[in-house]
């Protein structure tokens, strides 16, 4: 899939445009290569070499995406680089781009403060490096795909083009192609949609769920001033987003174009290398193929012959060896004897063993692999030695000249590298492009204790850990070298579904409101519980039950039956709920005591007097057990309660039979009767 | 028998009371034709042999094989309901339950449709789909209407349709008034079918094949009462719910038994051979794995979308303006009835109808126009663009234009009518000039 961009300021007077057409027939067709990734999904590997240079099918990724830009008729490259940018301009200067004879020019640009894509376009712009419309890539694209067509379309339309990433749900608007949304989908359940994207005057709209955004960009010159205006832009995503939300604003628009044909895709990560890597072996990205030798490089050629099978020069086999299918082995390797090999890809100069298991292996160049060794979908770099009977399980990288061995089992997922996990910390400051994002990979964690066991006697280098748990919620592709885990979540349909069954008649969910009532309940009991062991002054813990009021916007009136509840309830949290009448009243005593400033505060007119009552009795109609007039009696020698409202109270027949029941208690009669005959006593005297 | 015809006829026609304030809406004359002879057309040109026709008693006195005009060799059952207002589709449906006994088709007495019905029924068959149902492109009246000034108002809520690559599997359904905080899908939704077109400006043809235990469905919960509203949306919805349910969602437990029971409900063997092949193929509808087809889902939803050719419903009044102009091109009747007596020098456009024991006098020139039967239009009188029902008196030297005259009213002399609406029985006085005329017409 790939698609063209461009944007034009729609108010433009016809006739600058027309000069503008003309200009283009002129011009030649000039691309802008980001060779930086600006981000550390190969890292560690990414430590000794950029991701540009990186062997795929022992071509350096960058090859591939000059060769798609010569292809497509690129006549003026730019290439900016910035970490390790001496190794990628060694690299190209060496390859046949920088021959004379090139149709075409390349041109570095180097530059130590390059943090992101918008970075290198605000350069672009500064410096007028483009007069017309260009294409933009990054150094790990690899693509087949003609892009004539959608320069073509794109020219006509004048218009922006951009195209969609994995994982990206685009609504499109199927008659003009032009993207209204764009969005990527991890860790979503739902899809939502702003209604204004639906205001258009088209009556079809195309959502894409299935979509590989392939890193292409046309785009016309403004872009890079649109990256200068808006210095906010880092990456292409930023920009997308930017320019679909104001796009009635200035006028510039998104346009797609899906390739229904044609290879293209951008080796993002491990597992998008892994998958490259096999689709160029098994010749999808025709006429891109390993034998092709399209690098022009000595030493690079090879054979094809069944299976898929591709042996460079002076590549030696031992008897028995088995290469079933899908196998790439560049020059001057020797293989040992009895091995099995499917599906790999084996770089120059590597000496491997007997017995030699290899099935979805990447090994580059100089790599020394002793007996009885199996790997498994793995990736291991230049000057790697694994020892005798070592056994990488899925998933495992070993970064340069790392050594394991002998007799070690590598877990799923392990990552051996020479650079200490800790150094990029120290180092923090020095490390750019590549590196930019240096903070959020603070989570590895090394472990250097145990590297003699789990990698072996003879083993050098550390294991990587990336506690990538604690970061699920930050970005989790940052995260995995491997990329995305593609597990079904069968959770996630039952939940929306239950969530969707609840506009079905019959069945309602609980109003929120209640939620709200329960948090604040139990922030309540926690404040109340911090008072009491940090022996916290009332009138901290009136401005603590305040703030929370306002937090959970919940009325004076339920903030009294709450703290009369949670009070009520103290001893059973303290204690648990099969206390006898006795011991609930000794403790409760000295609590009540302890809170009654808290009460006070909370209890003023008569009306709280009865609310509060009305709360106890709720309570105690839950625990008839425990009911006797010592909470009363208590609460008013405390003067939390008043004798009137008491009085009130106990005046108030009760509407059920329990609370009827409740106020024939025996000890509730005399304390009445004592309030009685005080107040007579009082008025009497 | 397949399927069963079932024609809802008991509406009122309430958004456009100015023609059915006299006239029951089944009734309201097409092209000469009474509303009702099209969907029933449509019908037995497909071959049905029987329809179950639910209606009010004041409708159903008024169906005659011969007012119907039709053919004679389709049996209308005819079911009588009270209280229209208060009854919905679903609510008809459950009340002639006991009839059905194959999967139905329901339809609208309003529709007006060239259709070619098997395909919408083909889709219902070829996927073993819960519904099937019809829409149609949203035609734009371009035609003043009588009574509206101006254009008529930004038009009502769009419906948003969700359709899969194919276009035919109905994937999402809402309406625009429900979408207030932007449109929402789940993403397995978009998983299982990753490109999905969202159109608006469709017309819902009211017309739905469903299958037999949907009906059954609708016997048990009777809290539907509107096919449209409530159970096509349930349906739609129900398609991605997965067969273990929850327990306390009982409709969606019942539901889904309903469907995985159904081979109980009759042909039990062909089920189980279906159920069998369905296992033994390697077939499924979609690309990119090899899970089974529809993703195991029991209940499938599927839409026609007519993308040209007629499709109308006659609920307003510009729609039946529409109609009227295009009735002549649904007919094969020829458009002057012979028993009409029209005098040599008139003009009548091949694009107008006059219907049985009309007059027409001299001078008269009709275009675009329908004429209802036993009308009578006398000398010098000018027709275009407008409806006149039957037993309609013209005098001479009458100017219409754009407008529709209700039955047994006259027209006065030299009366000049533009984009009027005149009710039934109502006299316009002669030489009366009326340009915008409201209900049961008024004239000046």
């Amino acid at each position: 899939m790939n698609m063209a961009a461009k944007t034009a300021k729609q108010g433009r007077p016809g006739a600058r445009r027309a000069a503008v057409d003309q200009d283009e027939e002129e011009q030649p067709l000039q691309a802008v290569l980001v060779a930086d990734s600006f981000n550390r999904r190969f890292f560690p590997v990414t430590k000794d070499q950029p991701r540009a240079l990186l062997p795929l099918a022992n071509v350096a990724m960058i090859d591939y995406t000059l060769e798609f830009l010569t292809s497509t008729g690129v006549q003026e490259t730019f290439v900016f680089c910035c970490w390790m940018s001496d190794k990628i301009k060694d690299h190209l200067a060496k390859s046949k781009w920088c021959r004379s004879n090139s149709s075409n020019t390349v041109h570095f640009i180097t530059s130590d403060t390059y943090r992101s894509l918008g970075d290198v376009l605000r350069d672009v712009d500064a410096k007028a490096l483009l007069r017309s419309d260009f294409i933009l890539v990054y150094g790990d694209v690899v693509s087949s795909i003609d892009v004539t067509q959608a320069l073509q379309e794109h020219r006509l339309r004048r218009k922006l083009e951009k195209n969609i990433s994995d994982n990206i749900v685009v609504a499109v608007d199927s008659k003009s192609k032009r993207i209204l949304h764009y969005q990527k989908t991890q860790g979503l359940k739902k899809l939502q949609f702003p209604m204004n994207i639906f205001h258009s005057t088209s009556d079809e709209f195309e959502i894409r769920h299935d979509l590989l955004d392939c890193h292409i960009s046309i785009c016309s010159p403004q872009v890079a001033e649109l990256f200068t205006d808006n210095f906010d832009y880092q990456t292409r995503n930023d920009f997308v987003r930017g320019i679909l939300v104001n796009e009635e604003i200035l006028g510039n628009q998104i346009h797609l174009h899906v390739a229904k044909d044609g290879y293209g895709a951008r080796v993002s990560n491990l597992f998008m290398y892994d998958a490259v890597s096999s689709d160029m072996i098994r010749r999808w990205i025709y006429p891109i193929t390993p034998e092709s030798n399209f690098v022009d490089e000595e030493g690079k050629s090879c054979t094809h012959s069944r299976h898929n099978v591709y042996r460079g020069t002076g590549v030696s086999l031992g008897h028995g060896s088995q290469m079933e299918e899908n196998v790439l082995i560049g020059q001057d390797t020797s293989i040992g004897a009895k091995g099995h090999i499917s599906n790999s890809v084996i770089g120059a100069n590597c000496i491997i063993g007997d017995n030699v298991i290899l099935d979805r292996a990447y090994i580059w160049n100089n790599v020394h692999i002793a007996d009885n060794v199996a790997i498994r979908q793995s990736v291991v770099c230049d000057g790697v030695e694994v020892k005798t009977g070592v056994i990488l399980k899925e998933q495992c990288v070993l970064a340069f000249n790392a050594v394991v061995g002998p007799d070690v089992t590598l877990p799923e997922g392990t990552v051996v590298s020479l650079h200490h996990p800790d150094e990029e910390e120290e180092e923090q400051d020095e490390f750019l492009s590549d590196h930019a994002e240096a903070g959020h990979n603070k989570a590895t964690k090394k472990d250097k204790a145990n590297n003699s066991k789990e990698l072996g006697t003879e083993g050098q280098g550390y294991i990587w850990k990336s506690s990538s748990l604690d970061h699920t919620k930050e970005d989790e592709l940052a995260q995995s070298l491997w990329g995305l885990v593609l597990n079904p979540d069968p959770e996630s349909d039952s939940e929306s579904e239950a969530s969707e069954g609840s506009d079905q008649p019959g069945s309602r969910t609980i109003s929120p409101e209640l939620d709200d009532i329960k948090v604040f309940q139990t922030e309540v009991q926690g404040t109340l519980q911090r008072g009491l062991e940090e022996n916290i002054g009332c009138d901290n813990l009136v401005l603590e039950i305040n703030s929370l009021k306002y937090a959970y916007n919940i009325t004076l009136k339920e903030v009294m039956q709450i703290l009369t509840r949670v009070v009520l309830e103290y001893p059973f949290f303290q204690e648990g709920a099969d206390l006898s009448t006795s011991q609930y009243n000794t403790l409760l005593l000295p609590l009540l005591k302890g809170w009654a400033p808290v009460f006070k505060n909370y209890v003023k007119r008569a009306q709280d007097h009865l609310n509060c009552l009305a709360s106890i009795e709720e309570f105690f109609l839950e625990h008839e057990a425990h009911w006797g007039a010592l909470v009363l009696m208590s609460a008013y020698n405390l003067d939390i309660l008043e004798e009137d409202g008491i009085m009130r109270w106990f005046s108030q027949e009760g509407t059920t039979d329990k609370s009827k029941l409740l106020r024939k208690n025996q000890g509730l009669l005399k304390f009445i009767q004592w309030l009685e005959e005080a107040e007579e006593y009082s008025e009497g005297d | 028998m397949e399927l069963q015809a079932v024609l809802m006829a008991a509406g009122g026609g309430s958004r456009m009371m100015e023609l059915t304030y006299n006239t029951h809406k089944p009734l309201l004359p097409v092209g000469n034709k009474p509303l009702i002879w099209y969907p029933l057309n449509l019908l037995e040109r497909v071959g049905f042999e029987e329809v179950i026709i639910i209606t009010t008693k004041d409708v159903q006195k008024m169906l005659t094989p011969d007012r119907l005009k039709l053919d004679g060799k389709m049996k209308l059952d005819v079911v009588c309901i009270q209280l229209e207002g208060e009854m919905g589709t679903a609510d008809a449906l459950r009340h002639v339950q006991q009839k059905i006994k194959t999967d139905v088709l329901v339809l609208s007495c309003d529709l007006i449709t060239d259709v070619a019905l098997h395909e919408v029924v083909d889709l219902f068959r070829a996927h073993n789909a819960s519904m099937a149902m019809l829409m149609s492109k949203l035609h734009e009246f371009t035609e003043t209407v009588p009574g509206q000034k101006g254009k008529k108002k930004a038009g009502e809520q769009r419906d948003f349709v969700g359709v899969d690559a194919t276009g035919q599997r109905l994937l999402f359904m809402a309406n625009e008034a429900d979408l207030e905080d932007g449109l929402t899908i789940r993403k397995s939704i978009m998983c299982k079918h990753p490109s999905m077109r969202i159109r608006t400006g469709l017309l819902d043809a009211h017309l739905y094949c469903l299958k037999r235990c949907v009906v059954d469905f609708l016997v048990e919960n009777k809290n539907i009462s509107s096919i449209r509203g409530e159970l096509i949306p349930y349906l739609v919805r129900k398609q991605f719910s997965k067969s273990v349910n929850l327990p306390n969602n009982k409709d969606e437990v019942e539901m889904s038994q309903k469907m995985e029971g159904q081979t109980n409900l009759g042909s039990c063997k062909d089920e189980e051979l279906l159920r069998l092949t369905q296992e033994r193929s390697c077939w499924n509808d979609h690309h990119g794995d090899m899970s089974e087809a529809y993703h195991g889902g029991k209940v499938r939803c599927y839409v026609h979308i007519m993308e040209d050719g007629v499709c109308y419903r006659v609920n307003t009044l510009a729609a039946y303006i529409e109609a009227n102009r295009m009735a002549p091109k649904l007919i094969e009747d020829p458009p002057i009835h012979p028993s009409a007596v029209i005098s040599e020098c008139t003009q009548v456009g091949a694009d107008s109808i006059i219907g049985a024991s009309c007059q027409i006098s001299d001078k008269t020139s009709i275009k675009r126009s329908t004429v209802g039967a036993s009308s009578t239009v006398r000398e010098k009188v000018k027709i275009t663009n407008s409806i006149l029902m039957n037993g309609v008196t013209v005098e001479e030297g009458c100017n219409i234009q754009g407008s529709v005259i209700c039955s047994n009213a006259v027209i006065g002399r030299n009366a000049d009518i533009k984009y009027c609406l005149v009710g039934s029985s109502q006299r316009i006085e002669p030489d009366g000039e009326c340009l915008t005329v409201t209900q049961n017409a008024v004239s000046v």
